[in-house]
């Protein structure tokens, strides 16, 4: 079998820029449907005012919040999982890595629309960029809502460029293969490439640069979000612990949501010959591991509360422990270990069916717990006269469902548009002796034609 | 010298009458936004009086407190905004800038009193009643954080009267509404750095105390706390 | 002849070819390898000189850091408001914004000299094979001396499997 003219790793994975089922266009239009739903209730809101969503006096944050978090945790999945992967050279990476950081740019993109959504006078968010306008006045950069423009704007130019450049020499592969209208979109976007030894090496030199900047950018992105909590004095939002305890929890929303992406990526374009049940293997390890950690977070975080006793905190810690969000907190502590942590212990039940049962039930958990951080404390402030309650009205929901229905719909035109796994990646990741495990039988194949 | 706003509660006086409310709402062209609405915690009232009951049926007995903004010095709204809408003014008092918010609720979040309101709809009042708006106050639209300025309309009259006679402002002369509207006389107004002043003198009582004091915010507003009656007879 | 190259299926001899067309005395510059793949363990792929790019990803941070700090240190002096009894000046925030304007400062130096000295975007060169994309890997002379250009066609036709191919 010649690699060269029969090239299955570049067919296979381009076949679904070429081929579009009439599934494909179905289910788009019914996610743009719901995507447009959001968009309605948007412009609802926008018209008569917040005060449609279930936001009140004293819980001025509500699910839109909620979903920020949420989301901005998701976007930790890509580029920080795919920059230490790629540091540590996980051989096991190539086929993820792009896949990993299309949830990154996307999930940012999501959740960076949440706090726009949430204002007030959303027609004035450019206020928080600094340029020097008829106002005089530059934001205030005392403000951790100012660093949180600072750090997504910062993570998502990063992300973005970490994902496109070594798209690159895959968009040049295309260009070469395509024709009519594809060709001129894919040869503008390869932007001339050639693959010239020159190059290939200032890519490698530059993604390693990346990678190591990416990183402790991925990191202060989700300190930063857990400094919109804890820089206020609300009861249990004021704890240094929360900068690591967001970043932990982040990363593990973001491994259960690739595990779910690439699971779909898998049965629904066929690439089961690319993405292993030992990545599933490895990556359910990992989430095994978040969860061992977001365990003892939650457990340093409560047991400190419970200890220090102060009245204030004390009454969030029992709204959620015994009393009206004990539901919802009970749940999350079982759809965040206890249901994972044995699916990921067992070497029988970490197949990626389980991995997959185990990242669903940690996306609920993980959204509880953000929704467990924000609305309970602000309930309970310690003027027991303002205590409230909050109950999400039409407008919130409908948003939260556009804005997943919109994660699913731009990561499915996306893998229409580019090869979802990384072709040049992947062919490299071939030369060396291939670890048996991962071999199946086309691969083996393939490298065994290898001259 | 500049001047520092402070206030005085005293808790013996107050009767829980809510004139304070009333009258904040007239001069502060304030809305009030329906029973549905309040239900659902959109109510906004500038200064409440806050009831917390004690003991058991029959043998019940009611405190109340009446909460305003604060006012405090280092206030945990002021630097949570990102636009410097809301900030420490020359008087020391929050400013709150409406054309410079944009609605992050952060501050209301960040302030520990819950006394900072949020326009969750655009105001609206019903004929006539627009009629009876105080031309000194600005309307605020929907989407914009308000709250207690200590009627900063009436401290800038005040102020540029006395500059204009070139004087200071005499000590009681000037009062907010809730202060002017109290018939028992529980809100004491005036310049706490005057050591002379009724709301200085009072502030060092020792019946004195801060809400929320081991916060750290320094609040401006002191509350006098309760005497039992056969305590004040003594 | 503007240029002549083989195209080799062999990254072995690829590397052949390099090496005879080296033989010939043709200089390092002007041999040029395409690729659809790196092939970081073959000779030809390291010809290319170390780079200055972490030199210049260090002095993109640096710009970013004094950009970051121009902008929270001199705009807070600009029209001074009081927050929360904060400095004007607050030094412990305003790290946090020149941390992140250093991390972009030097992301975006990053992939801007990647892009520029990989000479991204620029037209095609006319040695430029579609069949590179295909797995193939290229070895060719771009506008070769009229003296040495008839022998290239033979040292790069010497090495089994090459199939030599001359632009006009």
């Amino acid at each position: 079998m010649n690699r060269t003219r029969n090239n299955p790793i570049a067919d296979d994975l381009v076949r679904p820029l070429f081929h579009t089922s009439v599934w494909f266009y179905g289910s788009a239009a019914v996610l743009a449907t719901i995507v447009l739903c959001g968009a309605a209730a948007w412009a609802y809101q926008i018209w008569y005012g917040i005060g449609v969503a279930g936001i009140n006096w004293p819980i001025f944050w509500g699910f839109y919040l909620t979903n920020f978090v949420f989301w901005i945790g998701i976007s930790h999945a890509g580029t920080l999982i795919s920059a230490i992967l790629r540091l540590v050279n996980a051989r096991w990476r190539r086929p993820v890595t792009r896949c990993a950081e299309v949830i990154t740019v996307f999930a940012l993109m999501i959740g960076a629309m949440f706090p726009l959504i949430h204002l007030g006078r959303p027609w004035l968010a450019f206020w928080l960029a600094p340029y020097p306008s008829a106002r005089e006045i530059w934001p205030n950069f005392r403000s951790p809502l100012v660093w949180d423009f600072f750090a997504i704007n910062t993570y998502l130019t990063g992300s973005v460029l970490f994902l496109l450049l070594p798209m690159i020499p895959d968009l040049a592969l295309i260009r070469d293969r395509a024709t009519g209208w594809r060709r001129f979109v894919y040869g503008t976007l390869a932007l001339g490439w050639q693959g010239t030894t020159k190059q290939w090496h200032r890519l490698e030199s530059g993604m390693q640069i990346m990678a190591i900047a990416i990183i402790p950018v991925a990191v202060s992105v989700h300190t930063i979000v857990a400094f919109d909590f804890s820089m206020a004095t609300v009861p249990m939002w004021h704890s240094t612990i929360f900068g690591p305890y967001f970043v932990a929890g982040a990363i593990f929303s973001g491994i259960a949501a690739l595990i779910i992406a690439m699971a779909a990526l898998r049965r629904l374009l066929h690439l089961e010959a690319y993405l292993h049940p030992v990545h599933f293997e490895n990556l359910g390890k990992l989430l095994l591991l978040m969860s061992l950690l977001w365990a003892y977070f939650v457990f340093a975080e409560r047991l400190t509360v419970w200890y220090g006793n102060e009245p204030s905190e004390m009454a969030v810690f029992w709204a959620t422990q015994a009393g009206d969000y004990a539901p919802l907190y009970w749940t999350m502590v079982v759809c965040n270990f206890v249901i994972p942590f044995p699916i990921l212990t067992l070497r029988r039940l970490r197949t990626v069916t389980g991995c997959v049962v185990a990242s669903f039930a940690v996306l609920i958990g993980m959204w509880l717990e953000r929704f467990l951080i924000i609305i309970p404390s602000l309930s309970r402030k310690p003027l027991t006269y303002s205590w409230g309650s909050y109950s999400p009205q039409l407008v919130e929901i409908v948003l939260m469902v556009a804005t997943f229905a919109a994660m699913i719909l731009l990561y499915m035109l996306f893998s229409k548009f580019v090869p979802i796994i990384s072709i040049w990646e992947l062919k490299v990741g071939n030369q060396p002796h291939p670890p048996v495990e991962t071999a199946d039988d086309e691969l083996a194949e393939l490298w065994k034609a290898r001259p | 010298m500049a001047y520092r706003w402070g206030m005085v509660v005293d808790l013996d006086r107050c009767t829980g009458c809510e004139a304070c409310v009333t009258a904040c709402h007239a001069e502060n062209n304030l809305p009030t936004v329906g029973a549905d609405e309040a239900a659902r915690g959109r109510a906004m009232h500038w200064i409440r009086v806050e009831r917390y009951w004690e003991g058991e049926f029959p043998d019940v007995r009611v405190k109340f407190r009446p909460v305003l903004c604060q006012q405090c010095g280092n206030a945990p709204c002021e630097a949570v905004c990102p636009t410097y809408a809301s900030h420490q003014n020359e008087d020391g008092l929050n400013a709150q800038v409406y054309n410079r918010c944009i609605g992050t609720r952060y501050c209301g979040n960040a302030c520990m009193y819950n006394v900072r309101f949020f326009n969750f709809f655009h105001p609206q009042w019903e004929k006539p009643l627009q009629l009876q708006l105080n031309p000194d106050v600005s309307l605020r639209e929907s989407g914009v954080m308000e709250k207690c300025t200590f009627c900063v309309q009436r401290i800038k009259a005040a102020k540029s009267a006395a500059k204009a006679e070139d004087r200071a402002i005499a000590d009681g002369s000037l009062q907010p509404a809730c202060a002017q509207a109290c018939p028992a006389g529980a809100l004491v107004f005036g310049d706490l750095n005057d050591p002379e002043s009724r709301v200085a003198r009072l502030s060092a009582s020792p019946r004195g105390s801060k809400l929320l004091e081991d916060l750290g915010a320094e609040p401006k507003i002191t509350y006098l706390h309760r005497q039992g009656w056969h305590e004040s007879n003594a | 002849m503007k240029a002549v190259y083989a195209l080799y299926t062999d990254p072995d001899a690829a590397q052949q070819a390099v090496e005879a067309l080296r033989g010939l005395g043709v200089k390092e510059r002007d041999i040029v390898v395409m690729s659809s793949e790196p092939f970081e363990e073959y000779e030809f792929s390291h010809r290319d000189k170390a780079t200055w790019l972490h030199w210049i990803a260090g002095a993109g941070g640096v710009t970013g850091m004094v950009a970051g700090y121009l902008l929270t240190f001199t705009t807070q002096q600009l029209w001074p408001l009081t927050t929360s009894g904060m400095p004007i000046v607050s030094t412990w925030p305003n790290t946090i914004i020149v941390f992140e304007m250093t991390m972009l400062g030097a992301i975006l130096a990053t992939a801007v000299s990647l892009l520029i000295t990989a000479s991204l975007p620029s037209r095609l060169s006319v040695l430029y094979d579609p069949a590179v994309t295909l797995g193939y890997i290229l070895v060719g002379v771009n506008r070769p001396d009229e003296p040495l250009a008839s022998r290239l066609d033979e040292a790069l036709a010497g090495v089994p499997g090459g199939q030599v191919k001359t632009v006009a």
